[in-house]
């Protein structure tokens, strides 16, 4: 069940689910910009508004939602600290020896962690109800364009394809490794720092030559399955946009064209 | 047209790549002039021990390496130009050993698109290529999976259809089946032999199993880098001497008929289980027996098992006693599994117990449980006794006791069990990591104790490599990464036995090995469990090797023992394994088919038993029987 827990897809069979990968990821754009561009509460207000349809549409249950914010809770937590005690000027609240509290400081504080918040929803939307094949997928499309510059866009998106086809392949082994070496009495929780990573040492040792061998062993099998680069290669998989995605290109609009007209005519709100 | 012609084919390794080989699988080795030819819808085995030079002759059809000397031509284009490479490669596929390293996309159809892609096919007829493909291996059910959600032979089935998705013209398998278990393996060699009947592609089978071998028109035997015998399967592999002298061995089922003839019994040689039992059949009618006296069975001597040593009953040491063991995989998630549900096992001193299952039947679980690589819960150092809530029962109890340790006591010395319990995974090469064989040797022993001696760590590593049959001069201090495949795994089986457990637990010890390297490898673990090991367990795929070499086995099925038993009783209902889909042991098919004829004889299914107990039954009932000739007894 390995390959399962890699990455955080949340298998589900929603609207969003259903989007196309191209749309999901312009969306998240538009969404970090609105959310950036955001200036006030009313505008973050609207943020969340447009992330919680989106979430409501996922059907991804709130606790896996939440689970991707615990990542980064710490980060969180510590931005906001330090924004609380380093924002100059202002009303003062409080005040101890060097320590001073103000009222700006309280308000630009929660309006940080709102917007950093929204920002890790919004990420995470994108990655549960997307499979990392499909953002492959996605990405490859996007940068198309930049085939022009010579980019190896095709080669970039390969690579991309045959490391997640890996990733399972090389935790299993990794795991199966770590048991042999603990069944000849290796010990990786105990010891100095400096023996935990000479500890280290059988396992990283095998993997990479494991690693090696099977990279040897695809590049011929590519060999045989034609491979030669790009020049005269088709691509069967075809991404379309659907009614699905023409709704979330309004609905991604609407939310910019409604964080823009909430900068120009709030800027004196609070 | 000819698909393939070799003509003075030389092919030797330069110094640089000789040095690249040590990643890839000592894939290649030399040729000295070969000749042959294949034609069109050709169905062809190669045969040949490890490093013979098959495989190199499977690279060299597809322009993956190039001769230094001699001509090769496929389907009319010459292989050693380079601008006709592509087109081969387009007409002649090449299937490689494991399924997981010629996968590049994490969906099905995703990678068998990636020929068609490769060579421009358009769109639309790439999707039709996908079905056709996935159709022709009975895959298309799974076309949206993932292939590590997949079995084995699965694999293998999509790793043919990606090939087939170019519509080959010749398709090579380069030992495709040797990591497979019996029911892959029997997947992908239907699906081969499909593929040349109904799609007349021509096979090119790169083999060390006789078995698969006599499927094909033709079988060609290598070794050291010449061809040494070709003709009909069925007469090169019953060429017995001949296959010996090129490190190959016959069939099972020829070495059968081979065995009760020396007996007396006038049988031909036959290839299958169904072949044995007629030829069993003719041979006892011809010789004069009544059919309907046949009935009688040969009850009453059965063969005491021969492989359990003698031990005090009380003995703690080398026993194993599980009491309802469970274990979750990823609890409280929407993956939960529950690898093993109420595990109940005894397994004695001085047993040679066979573990038996299904990947994913629980077996690895229960076995990583053995030398606390897995822990009961109790046993966790965090662990604080739960209070049962008011009215709730108190669960049983799991009691799990190894060589005399409390498995289920988080005060139990793990480190020291670990060094009582040897446990050898499965392709142990892998896990070689030291420069010299004799450091990765040592390393368990240093890990053990602390205080080891020079003197004391040089002597045990002496013994062990000298059990596992490794000269220590020679081979001590040479790098274990140049050295052979099946060298590599005896040089990690004596990285466990080095500290001399009281059981040894190995998990498909001879996977991938041709059938002589299996053979070595078990009479290695009869002569260590002879010597000191009190207990060996073996987790097998291979039922004749469970039925030759165990003295009980159990079976594990969706987390459960199905049975345990002497192979004897476990071998008897053969309806129940094939039912679970398990396979059954040759002996113990070719009875079932005499079944219905009213024989039946009461054997423990190792060979010898078989063949003994036929010869027997013949020179009893068999009125007129000739008797057996004098070398014949001894054989049997």
């Amino acid at each position: 069940m390995r390959d399962v827990s890699f990455g955080q897809y949340y298998p589900a069979n929603s609207f969003v689910h259903k989007c196309d990968p191209r749309m999901k990821i312009l969306f998240l754009i538009t969404y970090i910009v609105a959310v950036f561009m955001a200036k006030n509460f009313y505008a973050l207000g609207a943020c969340f508004g447009v992330f919680l349809l989106v979430a409501a549409l996922s059907h991804v249950p709130i606790k896996s939602l939440l689970r991707s914010v615990r990542a980064v809770l710490f980060l969180l937590v510590f931005t906001a600290i330090l924004n609380l005690f380093f924002h100059q000027g202002g009303t003062v609240l409080w005040s101890w020896k060097f320590i001073v509290i103000t009222k700006e400081a309280v308000y630009s504080t929660l309006f940080l962690a709102a917007r950093l918040f929204l920002l890790v929803l919004g990420s995470a939307i994108l990655t549960l109800t997307t499979t990392p094949v499909s953002l492959t997928d996605g990405i490859e499309s996007l940068l198309y364009p930049l085939k022009l510059i010579r980019l190896p866009v095709h080669e970039l998106a390969l690579i991309m394809s045959i490391a997640l086809r890996f990733i399972p392949i090389l935790t299993d082994e990794t795991s199966r490794i770590m048991n042999a070496q603990k069944a000849r009495g290796a010990d990786f929780e105990s010891g100095s720092l400096m023996q935990r990573v000479k500890a280290i040492i059988p396992i990283l040792i095998p993997l990479i030559i494991s690693a090696f061998r099977r990279a040897d062993e695809l590049g011929d099998a590519m060999d045989a399955r034609c491979y030669s680069g790009s020049k005269v290669r088709t691509k069967y998989k075809k991404l379309t946009f659907t009614w699905r995605d023409l709704l979330a290109f309004l609905l991604c609009a609407g939310l910019l064209a409604g964080v823009i007209v909430l900068k120009i005519y709030t800027q004196s709100l609070i | 047209m000819e698909a393939v012609k070799f003509e003075k084919v030389y092919f030797s390794y330069q110094a640089d790549e000789e040095k690249d080989g040590v990643f890839s699988s000592e894939a290649a080795f030399s040729l000295n002039g070969v000749d042959f030819s294949v034609e069109e819808g050709e169905f062809v085995a190669v045969l040949g021990h490890n490093g013979s030079g098959k495989s190199t002759l499977a690279r060299l059809m597809n322009g993956l390496l190039s001769p230094s000397g001699g001509k090769i031509t496929m389907l009319g284009l010459d292989a050693t130009n380079e601008k006709n490479l592509f087109e081969i490669r387009k007409q002649v596929g090449i299937v490689f050993q494991n399924p997981d390293n010629q996968m590049v996309a994490s969906i099905v159809e995703d990678d068998i698109a990636f020929g068609p892609e490769n060579v421009g096919i358009a769109r639309a007829e790439i999707g039709e290529r996908i079905a056709f493909a996935l159709d022709a291996v009975g895959m298309s059910e799974f076309r949206r999976s993932t292939p590590s959600r997949l079995s084995g032979g699965q694999k293998q089935r999509i790793a043919i259809a990606g090939v087939l998705a170019l519509k080959p013209r010749v398709m090579i398998l380069d030992e495709a089946t040797a990591m497979l278990d019996p029911r892959g393996r029997k997947e992908v060699m239907d699906v081969v032999l499909r593929l040349n009947r109904e799609e007349k592609i021509t096979v090119i089978l790169i083999t060390h199993f006789p078995e698969e071998a006599m499927l094909a028109d033709r079988a060609i035997v290598m070794s050291r880098g010449d061809i040494v015998m070709q003709g009909k399967p069925e007469e090169v592999l019953s060429r017995g001497e001949e296959l010996e002298k090129y490190s190959l061995t016959l069939p099972r089922a020829v070495k059968l008929c081979r065995d009760l003839k020396k007996g007396g019994l006038e049988v031909q040689d036959a290839l299958t289980a169904e072949g044995v039992a007629s030829e069993i059949e003719n041979a006892l009618k011809k010789q004069g027996a009544d059919m309907q006296d046949l009935a009688l069975t040969a009850k009453g001597n059965a063969s005491a098992p021969l492989l359990v040593k003698k031990n005090e009953p009380a003995d703690e040491k080398g026993r194993i006693y599980c009491e309802n063991l469970h274990y979750v995989y990823n609890p409280a998630s929407p993956f939960a599994t529950h690898a093993l549900d109420g595990v109940n096992l005894e397994i004695n001193a001085g047993e040679f117990f066979g573990i038996i299952g299904h990947t994913g039947s629980g077996k690895s679980t229960f076995v990583q449980h053995l030398n606390a690589l897995l822990k009961v819960p109790t046993a966790e150092k965090k662990y604080k006794e739960k209070r049962l809530k008011k009215g709730e029962i108190e669960p049983p109890k799991t009691v799990l006791k190894v060589d005399g340790y409390d498995l289920t006591d988080k005060n139990t010395d793990f480190k020291e069990l670990r060094s009582k319990v040897g446990m050898v995974f499965q392709y142990p090469e892998y896990q070689l990591f030291a420069e010299t064989v004799f450091e990765d040797v040592a390393f368990g022993l240093k890990n053990f104790s602390k205080e080891i001696t020079e003197e004391e760590t040089r002597r045990s590593v002496r013994d062990a490599m000298e059990t596992v049959g490794l000269d220590y001069r020679t081979l001590a201090k040479r790098s274990p990464f140049e050295l052979s495949g099946g060298q590599k795994r005896r040089v990690a089986i004596a990285g466990v036995i080095v500290t001399k457990p009281e059981i040894l637990v190995l998990d498909e010890p001879a996977a991938g090995l041709d059938p002589l390297g299996k053979e070595e490898i078990m009479q290695l673990l009869h002569k260590i469990h002879k010597e000191w090991c009190k207990t060996v367990i073996i987790v097998s795929h291979d039922m004749d090797e469970i039925a030759e070499n165990c003295s009980r086995a159990a079976i594990f099925s969706e987390g459960k023992i199905l049975a345990v038993a002497e192979p004897k009783t476990l071998f008897e209902d053969t309806e129940k394994l094939e039912n679970i889909g398990l396979d059954v042991p040759l002996t113990a098919k070719i009875l079932s088919e005499l079944l219905p004829l009213g024989l039946s004889i009461d054997c423990d299914f190792t060979s010898a038993d078989f063949v003994k107990k036929f010869i027997d039954f013949a020179k009893t009932r068999g009125a007129g029987m000739r008797l057996p000739t004098k070398g014949g007894q001894k054989n049997a």
